[in-house]
């Protein structure tokens, strides 16, 4: 258990590396998942924010795009259709690393899973 | 500083008029007409859920009173405690639906979060600046099996019906919720489980003993944002169910068909006795009149019927493969019942209907400002309007129309997505009833794009003393 071990770090299985690359460009922050911890609660725990809405895995508020390293849902992503899946994206409230993982963050990530239809 | 004449109106809870009537509200539709006052201010969603922007949602205090020195700026911001929410639709505690019952005040506003499922309680009693009172977490609501609070009606009673869109995973079915305004305490289900799949808005009538309630999709499906392949697959509703209010069961469902696809905002007329109401079918953009055709032995509601009565036209844009449609994304009831206002979100245009034979309505005048045709400064000299004419309010004497321009923030990024750039507007029209006309008030634009944080999305708009979309007679 590191030293900021507390509620929820049961201590099996080690810390993963996050890289979270914010899609406008403004940068890279890096903060550390614990044992069964998902991305959303890992950068919530250092402080940084990616958006979120229902925490449920139902609104794709918080969708990334995995870049490198896995994860795995902890439920059933129902947000996300099988050909976002299948383009790599990932939902960071039910997203549990199981490797270092570089992922692409922010708001407008959640946008390239829908256009306008008619255009 | 009160140049007006009228009470500046941080004290009072409720006007203060002669009624023989204990409870919030007014006695009758018409009452409200000639006894409130002009608005002085305005409670507004805003919200930056879904953008990079670190805070809060947030209940905005627009004032409106033309003879402050901050008219048409937003003077007080409540915040939310937690991020994520989307604020959208909310309500009152307490309506005219209750104007018999004493010592209930329209007085707290409730005001839950669309993708959360937090709901937030918000004591209005200094009305320029409300304060959070109280909140119940999303576990609480999960707990009996639904998420995704909508639209919050009061009911006679003392009790708080807020429509849900899903269970706790986003999936269907919804339902309706009860919380007790003594404590705003869940009180649990409205109705048994298992009357309805999908759910969005709804509208009682409680002496016909009738609700009508309407149909979005599940959660999972509208949150991400909007795709035909879901309207293929049939995840978008089109149906209107017609409850018996007392028993709190599904009498009959009106499938809308092909031309009724999302029936969004629903209606009925204000006058107690009407049968008569109105939907915005949002995706095929045509507004249906329902009403009674029979009634049943008993005292249910009866048989109602829907038809089509406002069909609008998709148009050609030179930037677009398709057609584009109008999108009617909300409408409104003067409280006279004469007029029907209805938002054309992609257009760009905000219409007025006369609607004193509701089978027949005629239109009368409308406004173009933003959307895909109208103008992008529809006040010279004013900033860019992005997004078109979304929720609409009305003054209750129906001579001043507000709307703002966000639908909700994933659809918003889809087809505006310079919305979340720049932020919404608030607008107004004058409106003539005698006349049947309205025109822009060019005086009159609120800046959501400067807010401390960041620009933010409005939505809703409601104010103290009863507006044309809270208030039922019993
Ligand atoms: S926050 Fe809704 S899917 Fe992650």
């Amino acid at each position: 258990m590191g030293p900021d071990g507390g509620p929820g770090d049961d201590g099996d299985g080690p810390p993963h590396r996050l890289e979270l690359e914010r899609a406008d460009g403004s940068g890279t922050t890096t903060v550390t998942a614990r044992a069964a911890e998902t991305v959303l609660e890992a950068a919530e725990r250092a402080d940084t924010h990616i958006p979120f809405g229902c925490r449920t895995g139902a609104c794709a508020t918080c969708t990334a795009e995995l870049l490198s390293g896995t994860v795995e849902h902890r439920r059933e992503p129902r947000a996300l259709k099988p050909r976002h899946r299948e383009a790599g994206y990932v939902l960071t409230c039910i997203a549990v690393p199981t490797a270092d993982c570089r992922l692409r963050v922010g708001s407008d990530v959640a946008g390239e899973l829908t256009e306008n239809p008619w255009r | 500083m009160n140049s007006t004449g009228h009470d500046s109106g941080t004290e009072h809870a409720h006007h203060d008029h002669d009624h023989d009537h204990e409870g919030p509200g007014y006695t009758t539709p018409q009452a409200a007409i000639e006894e409130s006052e002009p608005e002085e201010l305005a409670y507004v969603m805003g919200l930056y859920v879904g953008t990079d922007i670190d805070a809060p949602d947030f209940l905005a205090v627009v004032d409106l009173d033309p003879d402050s020195a901050t008219y048409a700026e937003v003077v007080d911001r409540v915040e939310m405690p937690n991020r994520g929410d989307e604020l959208h639709h909310f309500g009152w505690n307490a309506c005219s639906s209750s104007c018999h019952v004493g010592g209930l005040e329209r007085r707290h506003l409730v005001i839950p979060g669309q993708r959360s499922s937090r709901i937030h309680v918000v004591d209005t009693k200094d009305r320029r600046d409300p304060e959070l009172e109280q909140i119940i977490e999303p576990e609480e609501v999960f707990e009996e099996d639904l998420s995704a609070p909508h639209t919050v009606h009061c009911i006679p009673g003392g009790q708080i019906v807020l429509s849900m869109l899903g269970d706790p995973d986003g999936e269907l079915p919804g339902g309706f919720l009860e919380l007790d305004e003594s404590d705003f305490s869940i009180d649990g289900r409205w109705d048994p489980p298992g009357e309805i799949e999908m759910n969005y808005d709804f509208w009682y009538q409680p002496r016909r003993n009738v609700m009508v309630s309407t149909e979005w999709a599940a959660p999972e499906t509208y949150y991400p944002g909007f795709d035909l392949d879901d309207v293929e697959a049939g995840k978008y509703g089109r149906q209107l169910h017609i409850w018996n209010w007392e028993e709190k069961t599904v009498e009959q469902t009106i499938d809308l068909g092909e031309e009724g696809m999302i029936p969004l905002e629903v209606r009925f007329l204000h006058s107690p006795v009407s049968t008569h109401g109105f939907v915005g079918a949002a995706l095929s953009s045509n507004v249906f009149n329902f009403h009674q055709v029979e009634t049943t032995p008993g005292d249910g509601p009866g048989r109602y019927a829907a038809e089509k009565v406002i069909d609008i036209e998709a148009r050609e844009h030179e930037d677009w493969d398709m057609p584009v449609p109008g999108l009617v994304t909300d409408l409104l009831v003067s409280m006279d019942d004469r007029y029907l206002f209805f938002s054309n979100w992609l257009h760009g245009d905000v219409r007025m209907y006369d609607v004193s034979d509701p089978m027949n309505p005629r239109f009368v005048d409308r406004i173009w400002a933003g959307g895909h045709f109208g103008p992008d400064h529809p006040i010279e000299g004013e900033r860019k309007v992005v997004g078109g004419p979304q929720m609409l309010q009305l003054s209750l004497d129906g001579e001043r129309l507000y709307w703002t321009t966000s639908l909700f923030s994933s659809w918003d990024e889809q087809f505006y997505p310079e919305e979340g750039e720049l932020g919404s507007v608030m607008l107004k029209a004058d409106v003539d009833p005698r006349r049947g006309s309205m025109t822009l008030d060019e005086e009159f634009l609120v800046d959501f794009g400067e807010m401390p944080a960041g620009p933010a999305r409005a939505h809703e708009i409601r104010w103290p003393d009863g507006d044309c979309t809270s208030d039922v007679w019993q």
